[in-house]
């Protein structure tokens, strides 16, 4: 569920709540109001029942003065109340129109006034004008004194059920009322626990996470591209953190690419550094020879074969120069045009033999042992392509075991083509430089122990053996020595006979 | 023709020449003449080898040595109670201030390429 549509949730509930709190407040307020209604009516009631009283006394009292004296003045009080008497009657019995018992018996002291009133009384009082005689009747003086006493007692009757009435009325007032505001209580405490848990939730699943949010981005401005957050809060908070996780993820690849591009710039840098480093070496050495022979020769005299002998080396030393050149332009040619390959059947057994005998009459510190498994053995490569990389690999062998030792070199079939391995005992690569022994004018620690080279041969052979479509490797345990490995297949596509073939420099 | 009289075996000079490319072994012994004994090593392990058996007057030594050092090489032969006072010539293609700062203990130091005069001089100072 969305955020927003929780928060709905929680104000409608909040406004119900409340709502039912205002309604209980009203309903007891209302029911307060009705109480004193009905008391004050009671009041009414109970003074309109004393008024009709004193009338009925009046007319009584008025009638028996008449009885007795005969004297019209005593009429006068009957007559104020016998016109009152219609009016009140009919404003009490409106007045308790709404409670059944209390209309009956209303009605009944009604009926009951008015015969007595109007009959009983109106009519006496012109027989005795005419006949005061009647008055000593003593049945007249009963008969009013039955009226009065029964109208007297419905008259008590009338208050004291008026009074019950009143005092039940107020009792059940109050409970409502008790009722109501028990209601309104408990409806404003469940608003006010509503409203403080809305409070802690809304600092839960929206302060909280919105805090770790904003201290993420701190930390992220502060170079911390690794950092997550935890997936936290509902809805709209957790898209936030996500969009936050996402943000530092692309933040994080940028980083990274940016670190990547910086890196690769520092290796081309480290690569142009090593160049200079590896020309001012490679070429200072033969420079040395052929600027000091020359110098010499100029300078002294000497007999015909020594000075032969001297411009001999200084000849060899000038075609070294020469042929650093031509390496350092054979990978430029590699690098742009790819490998020129003229490739032929090759007898491997024949031209490893070749190469051993060179390498091994180069350095008389090491043995240099071949192995051919099976022969004849044949492949279809350059020919010289193929002498120049088991040059390379046999020159590395010999150069990186300076105590000397055992050459190995190894040629058999493998998976229908050739495996050529040269192993050496000498120092072995470290694991930290392997991953970076193919790359152009890498040389590991080499130009620090005087070990001579251009950082060339391997990446030269290669993108020589690859031109083939075969692969090249290595296995090596520093210390113990290093095996370089090459597989060549047997038979190319695109290399026929004596055909020339240019292979892509990335190529296969 | 070298004006200088060749010695006999007996006065001659013994001078250890220690160079990995043979070329510069030879020129170093074109330059100095035929006026010396030479001993050739073409690694710093084979160099403290041979002064240690011939106990050489004087060791001309290249810096950048496949294994052992030119550095390294000088170092043992300072602390080496026999040969500490053996004359030292270094041959090396660094600049003057990577020499002093780098090469303790060496009696002369010749640039690479050198001219056939300076290593001259620095010999027959050394062997005065």
């Amino acid at each position: 569920m969305t955020l927003a549509r929780r928060m709905w949730l929680a104000s409608a509930a909040l406004a119900l709540l409340v709502g039912a709190a205002f309604t209980a407040l009203i309903l007891a307020v209302s029911a307060q109001r009705e109480a004193t209604d009905r008391e004050s009516r009671s009041k009414d009631v109970t003074a309109a029942s004393l008024e009709l009283e004193k009338l009925v006394s009046d007319v009584e009292s008025g009638f028996l003065g008449f009885t007795v004296t005969h004297d019209e003045d005593f009429l006068v009080p009957y007559r104020n109340a016998r016109r009152q008497l219609r009016p009140q009657l009919t404003r009490l019995q409106a007045l308790v129109a709404e409670e059944e018992a209390q209309r009956q018996r209303a009605r009944r002291i009604a009926g009951l006034a008015d015969e007595y009133v109007n009959y009983f009384v109106a009519l006496l009082i012109p027989n005795l004008r005419e006949e005061p005689g009647i008055a000593d009747d003593e049945s007249v003086a009963l008969t009013n004194k039955n009226y009065t006493d029964d109208l007297r007692a419905l008259f008590r009757q009338f208050r004291t059920a008026e009074d019950r009435l009143a005092a039940r009325a107020a009792r059940d007032a109050e409970e409502r009322t008790d009722l109501a505001v028990l209601v309104g209580a408990l409806a404003v405490g469940a608003s006010m626990a509503l409203i403080c848990l809305f409070g802690i939730v809304l600092a839960r699943s929206i302060g909280r996470p919105i805090r770790a949010v904003a201290e993420g981005a701190g930390r992220l401005a502060g170079g911390e591209f690794s950092l997550r957050l935890p997936a936290a809060g509902p809805g709209e908070v957790g898209e936030l953190t996500r969009s936050f996780n996402e943000m530092a993820e692309r933040l994080d690849a940028s980083h990274a690419e940016l670190e990547q591009q910086n890196e690769e710039l520092r290796e081309s840098e480290r690569m142009k550094t090593e160049l200079v480093n590896i020309v001012s070496h490679e070429l200072r050495t033969p420079l040395a020879s052929v600027l000091g022979f020359t110098a010499l020769l100029l300078k002294r005299e000497f007999d015909p074969a020594t000075r032969r002998h001297y411009l001999g080396i200084v000849d060899a030393q000038a075609r070294r120069l020469a042929a650093l050149l031509e390496d350092f332009l054979d990978v430029q040619r590699i690098e742009h045009e790819g490998v020129e390959l003229a490739a032929e059947r090759v007898d491997v057994a024949g031209l490893l033999d070749e190469q051993a005998q060179l390498y091994a009459a180069q350095s008389p510190k090491h043995r240099v042992e071949l192995t051919v498994e099976e022969r004849p053995l044949t492949v279809r490569a350059d020919p010289n392509r193929l002498a120049q990389v088991v040059g390379n690999l046999l020159s590395n062998a010999i150069k990186y075991s300076p105590e000397g030792g055992r050459v190995e070199v190894v040629a058999g079939r493998s998976n229908g083509g050739v495996r050529i391995a040269v192993r050496d005992e000498g120092l072995g690569i470290p694991e930290d430089q392997q991953g970076r022994i193919f790359t152009k004018f890498f040389r590991g620690d080499a130009g620090a122990t005087g070990i001579t080279g251009t950082g060339l041969g391997l990446a030269v052979s290669r993108q020589i053996v690859e031109a083939h479509g075969g692969r090249i490797g290595f296995d090596s345990d520093p210390g113990t020595g290093s095996t370089f490995w090459l597989e060549l297949p047997n038979a190319t596509k695109r290399a026929q006979d004596g055909e020339s073939t240019t292979m892509a420099k990335e190529g296969g | 023709m070298d004006e200088r009289q060749p010695a006999s075996e007996l006065d001659a000079a013994t001078i250890l020449v220690c160079d990995d490319d043979p070329s510069l072994r030879e020129l170093v012994r074109a330059v100095l003449g035929s006026g010396y004994r030479f001993v050739e090593a073409a690694d710093g392990a084979e160099a403290l080898q041979l002064a240690r058996e011939l106990h050489p007057d004087l060791i001309v030594l290249d810096v950048m040595l496949p294994g052992l050092s030119g550095i390294e090489v000088l170092e043992a032969i300072r602390t080496d109670a026999e040969l500490h006072d053996l004359k030292v010539v270094v041959i090396t293609a660094w600049s003057h201030a990577e020499m002093e700062a780098q090469v303790a203990g060496a009696d002369r130091f010749v640039s690479k390429p050198f001219d056939p005069d300076d290593l001259n001089h620095a010999v027959e100072e050394l062997l005065a």
